[in-house]
Parts: structure tokens; C-alpha cells; sequence
């Protein structure tokens, strides 16, 4: 047994360091690159002052709008209020139409799936179509379907959905794999077909994993919904850019510790439930 | 038969149950509902004629222009992406890759130095060791308010997108690619101080807890103890966010920094959609090529 295994390591700690000393070299190309310099990172005298203007009001968020309009004593936190539950309505549909071309996408995909020997006819393509939909963005999928379709609540939904699909296909169909087979093979042996294997032997040992991991897309979501309003969508990212463009800093806060309680509180429960699950 | 039904009947009765999962699947499913009843999210009045039209124009023109209305050509489309490639594209896929390196090693670098602190074996007044003298409660208090006040800041920096750092970070830096490699850096930061502390929480403690034994300080056992122990399975999650960082450099550029987002926001603008799909076309091909660097990279380190 080598000395690091002993103590519980796991992975080879000679490939690790070497891939450190990689990293550090590439970072360090990067930096070329970039054209990155330490002197940059000090804001002007106007970045300095915006700091200051911004940063001021880090504890003092603003309770009413600050411009002209006057949206009563709560105004922002009304509005806060209000795009919080927008930006949950975009990230449940996104994540519920995803979970479908994600489910049905990851039984395609997983061997598990298919009995016999010509399962990669299927699944090879099924992997690939999933691996190009996750390899865009959902910002830049949104950029296309705008593009395509114009300005649709549905774009926003979809340039989620699209993406999230194809990592949920991915990740399904990794956990159906994975998941034990002693059970499937046990009835199998008693004479079960393929299929009730499958869906009484296989299915129930992945599924708890995959309802943790549907969860923590959904936290997912909600931060890329918010992202999604600073293309135009009424979610949180569509005010904190309004705001912050016309100077109102109390209401960016305002909209990021808005945001800040939303992912904190989903982040708690999928987290929560994890634990659960994994237990 | 009836016996059967009856032992059956209760298997079923006694079953584990969990309830909070089976009341959060309820909650979650209720919400879905919600959001497509009540968010104005139909399909009704999707394809309008104008949109009809619009989307006929835009599959017209996502053909590159020197075949759009010829026959396809290879010839003239490799010459038409060999000039794309010359001009911009080939730039912004190295400024995005360089991004995305550049902040990965930061986030690492900041992650590993919290996710001790961030650790609840680490971060209390005797780490790894079982039984001896009760601490003072003085030594008992400071270690928990450490540990509480860095998981905090590690939360606040995830909690914020990348895109909305860097979209605070360029108003206050001003343009350069600092605001992009610092918006990945620190959401990622926060999110590699995480998933180190688990690192360090689900060492074995058998070794550090010798070491300590022994009279070794804190930072020795870090380094000689968790160092070792940890390093493989700690970059595996660097190599996993790794690949987010890639997706995320790409769409920071629509931010009006000069990685490949800002080509293709720049393209849509000036109406060049075929452009446009090559620059997204380019970006995913980088993402896939960054996934597969990392997968390479991770079976290498997993393996023992």
C-alpha cells in the first residue's frame, strides 16, 4: 500500500502537484495574455469616487426610489419583492421544461437503459446533441433566440431550459449508470424483463440523487434568471442594472441583498435536503 | 396468499420515509405550476406572422454571406471563417481561455487559503484531536467566530453571479480584463472556499491528529498533514469549476470586454448574424475542448 493511500487520500498526489505547477505556469501565460498589470487594478480618481458613492450606501439600502417616481415610503422593497417572485416564476418554468428534455434525454443516454449491445446507436447521439446544447451559455442561447424569435418571456424560459437540459441529461444519465445493480440483477434472475429491472431495480436507487441534483439546478436557475433581466427580462438583474445606471445606488443594494436572500434561502434547502438524501 | 398481501401491506406501512424530501418535491412541483399558470409564460401568440417572418430572415441570413444566395460552397466558406478567424475570432478565444485560467488560479488561490478557516475540524481549539483538556471558553468563542465570519464571506461571494460582479467591477476598474478575471475569481472563490472546507472536514483525521499529538502547530499540519491528503480530490473541483469559468469568460465579453461575448453581441448588433454563429459556433467548440482538457486531467489525478 503507498503512504498516502494509507491516511485515506484519494488520487495520486505526484499527477496533483505536477498539474499545479502546470496551472501556475499557464496562469502566469495568461497574465501575459491579458495584458493584466497590478497598476490596473487601482480604480481612477472617478472609479475611487464611485467606490466611495457605492460602497456608502452598502448599509443603508434605500427603502424608496430615489429618482423622481414615487412608489410610496417601501417602493423599492415592494419592487425587490416583486421581481424576486418573477425571477423564481422564470427559473421554475426553465427548470421544469428542462427536467423533462433532461429525463428523457438521460434515459436515452444511459446504457442502463437499453438491454443488448446496440445501445450506442442511440446513446452516442443522444450524449452529443446533449453536450452541444450545454456547450452554450444560456446568456448566449439567449442572445440566438432573441435573435430568432424577438423579445418573448418564453425566449428567457427556453435559453435556460435549453442548456440546463443538457446538463441534467448528462448528469442523469451518469447517476442511472452508476447506481447499484444489485437489485436489477437480482430480478433479472428471478425472471423479471429488461424493463421492470430497470424501473423497480435500477430507477429507485438513482433517484434521490437526482432529486438532489434537480434541486441544486434550481438554485442554479434563479441566479441565471436574475442574470437574464439584464437583457431586458422584468427579473432581479433588470432593475439592479436600471438602477445602478441612473446613479440609485441604496436600490442596487436594495436588489442585491434581494438576491442574496433568495440564493441564500433556496441554497439552504437544497442543501438541506442533500444531506437528506445522501444520509 | 392473504398472508402474503398482509406482509406486503406492511413492508409498505414500515418503509423509510423521509418526509422534508417528500415535502420539498410537493413545494418545488407546486411552484412549477405556479410559474407556468401565473407567469405569462404561453406559447399562445408565439408565432405571429411578423415573427413568423422574423425568423425566416434570421435563418437566412445565419447562411455565411458568400453562399447565402449561391449554392453552398466550401472553397469560399473556409475562406470567409479563415478571415473571421484572423480578425477577431481567433484573439477573442485566446483572451477568453486566458481569462478563464487566470481567474481559476486566483479563485484556487483564495479558496485554499479560507477553506481551513472555513473548516469546522480546523478552525476550533484543538484540531483533530479527541479528548484531552477541555478548552477555555475565550479559545472556544474565537474559533467560532472565525470560522462563522469566513463561511459568511465565502457565502456572500457565491450568493452574486459573475455576471453581475463584473458588471459592478467594470464600472469601478474601468475597462481593462481585470473586472472580467476578478468576477470569476471571486464567485468562484467563494465557491472553492466551500468545497475545500468539505475537503478538509472529510480528511481522515488520523494523520493530522498524529501530527498534533506530536506538538505540531497549525500551519504545519496544513501544510505537511492536509496538503497531501487533500490535493487530489481539492482539484477535481478546481478542474470542475474550471470548466464553468470557460462558458462564463466567453459571455462576460458582452459586458464590452474583448473575449468572444463581446463579438457576438457586437455581430448581433450590426446585424451579422452569420458572424454571429460563428463566434457562438467558436466559443462552444472551446467550451468542449476545455471539458475534455479537464476530464483528461481529472482521470489523471484521480488515479492512484
Amino acid at each position: 500500500m503507498r503512504p498516502e493511500r494509507r491516511f485515506g487520500a484519494t488520487g495520486s498526489l505526484g499527477a496533483s502537484v505536477g498539474v499545479l505547477v502546470l496551472g501556475l505556469a499557464a496562469a502566469w501565460a495568461s497574465g501575459r495574455v491579458l495584458d493584466l498589470r497590478a497598476g490596473d487594478l487601482a480604480p481612477g480618481a472617478g472609479g475611487w469616487q464611485l467606490a466611495g458613492d457605492f460602497f456608502g450606501r452598502a448599509l443603508r439600502p434605500a427603502l424608496a426610489f430615489e429618482g423622481a417616481y414615487d412608489g410610496g415610503r417601501l417602493g423599492v422593497v415592494l419592487q425587490a419583492g416583486r421581481a424576486a417572485v418573477t425571477t423564481v416564476a422564470f427559473a421554475a418554468a426553465a427548470v421544469s421544461l428542462s427536467l423533462v428534455g433532461g429525463l428523457v434525454m438521460g434515459f436515452l443516454g444511459s446504457s442502463a437503459w437499453w438491454p443488448g449491445r446496440r445501445a450506442a446507436a442511440v446513446t452516442v447521439p443522444v450524449r452529443l446533441l446533449a453536450a452541444a446544447m450545454r456547450s452554450v451559455h444560456e446568456l448566449i442561447w439567449a442572445v440566438l433566440l432573441l435573435a430568432a424569435f424577438g423579445t418573448d418571456r418564453l425566449v428567457a424560459v427556453l435559453a435556460i431550459a435549453i442548456p440546463y437540459a443538457g446538463t441534467l441529461a448528462k448528469v442523469f444519465a451518469e447517476m442511472i449508470d452508476e447506481a447499484p445493480r444489485d437489485a436489477a440483477g437480482a430480478l433479472a434472475a428471478a425472471g423479471a424483463s429488461p424493463l421492470q429491472g430497470f424501473a423497480v431495480g435500477l430507477l429507485p436507487r438513482a433517484v434521490p440523487d437526482m432529486t438532489a441534483y434537480a434541486f441544486y439546478r434550481f438554485e442554479c436557475a434563479l441566479r441565471s434568471a436574475a442574470v437574464l433581466g439584464f437583457f431586458g427580462f422584468p427579473t432581479l438583474g433588470y432593475y439592479l442594472s436600471a438602477s445602478f445606471e441612473n446613479l440609485h445606488y441604496g436600490e442596487v443594494w436594495t436588489y442585491l441583498y434581494a438576491l442574496f436572500v433568495l440564493v441564500l434561502a433556496v441554497d439552504a434547502w437544497s442543501g438541506r435536503l442533500r444531506r437528506e438524501v445522501t444520509r | 396468499m392473504s398472508a402474503r398481501a398482509a406482509e406486503v401491506a406492511r413492508l409498505w406501512r414500515t418503509r423509510p420515509r423521509r418526509p422534508f424530501v417528500a415535502w420539498s418535491v410537493r413545494a418545488l412541483g407546486l411552484i412549477f405550476a405556479a410559474s407556468w399558470l401565473l407567469g405569462g409564460f404561453q406559447a399562445s401568440g408565439w408565432l405571429t406572422p411578423r415573427r413568423q417572418a422574423n425568423l425566416a430572415r434570421f435563418l437566412h441570413e445565419i447562411r455565411p454571406w458568400p453562399v447565402r444566395d449561391t449554392a453552398w460552397d466550401d472553397g469560399a466558406v473556409r475562406a470567409w471563417m479563415a478571415d473571421l478567424w484572423r480578425l477577431h475570432g481567433g484573439g477573442a478565444l485566446m483572451a477568453t481561455l486566458a481569462v478563464s485560467v487566470a481567474a481559476i488560479v486566483l479563485a484556487a488561490a483564495v479558496g485554499a487559503l479560507a477553506a481551513p478557516l472555513a473548516a469546522r475540524t480546523f478552525a476550533c481549539p484543538e484540531p483533530f484531536v479527541r479528548g484531552g483538556r477541555p478548552p477555555r471558553w475565550t479559545s472556544r468563542a474565537a474559533w467560532t467566530g472565525v470560522g462563522a465570519a469566513v463561511r459568511f464571506g465565502l457565502v456572500v461571494l457565491r450568493a452574486i453571479p459573475e455576471y453581475v460582479w463584473a458588471f459592478l467591477l467594470l464600472a469601478l476598474l474601468g475597462p481593462s480584463a481585470w473586472p472580467m478575471v476578478l468576477a470569476l475569481a471571486v464567485h468562484n472563490a467563494g465557491i472553492l472556499g466551500k468545497l475545500g472546507a468539505e475537503v478538509v472536514e472529510n480528511t481522515g483525521t488520523a494523520a493530522p491528529g498524529a501530527l498534533r499529538a506530536l506538538g505540531a502547530s497549525r500551519r504545519q499540519i496544513a501544510f505537511v498533514g492536509l496538503v497531501p491528503l487533500g490535493l487530489p480530490r481539492w482539484l477535481l473541483y478546481v478542474f470542475y469549476r474550471w470548466e464553468t469559468c470557460v462558458r462564463e469568460a466567453a459571455v462576460l465579453g458582452m459586458l464590452g470586454m474583448s473575449s468572444l461575448g463581446f463579438w457576438i453581441v457586437d455581430a448581433r448588433a450590426r446585424n451579422r448574424y452569420d458572424e454571429m454563429l460563428f463566434y457562438v459556433a467558436a466559443g462552444a467548440l472551446l467550451v468542449l475542448a476545455g471539458d475534455l482538457v479537464s476530464a483528461f486531467v481529472r482521470r489523471a489525478v484521480r488515479r492512484a
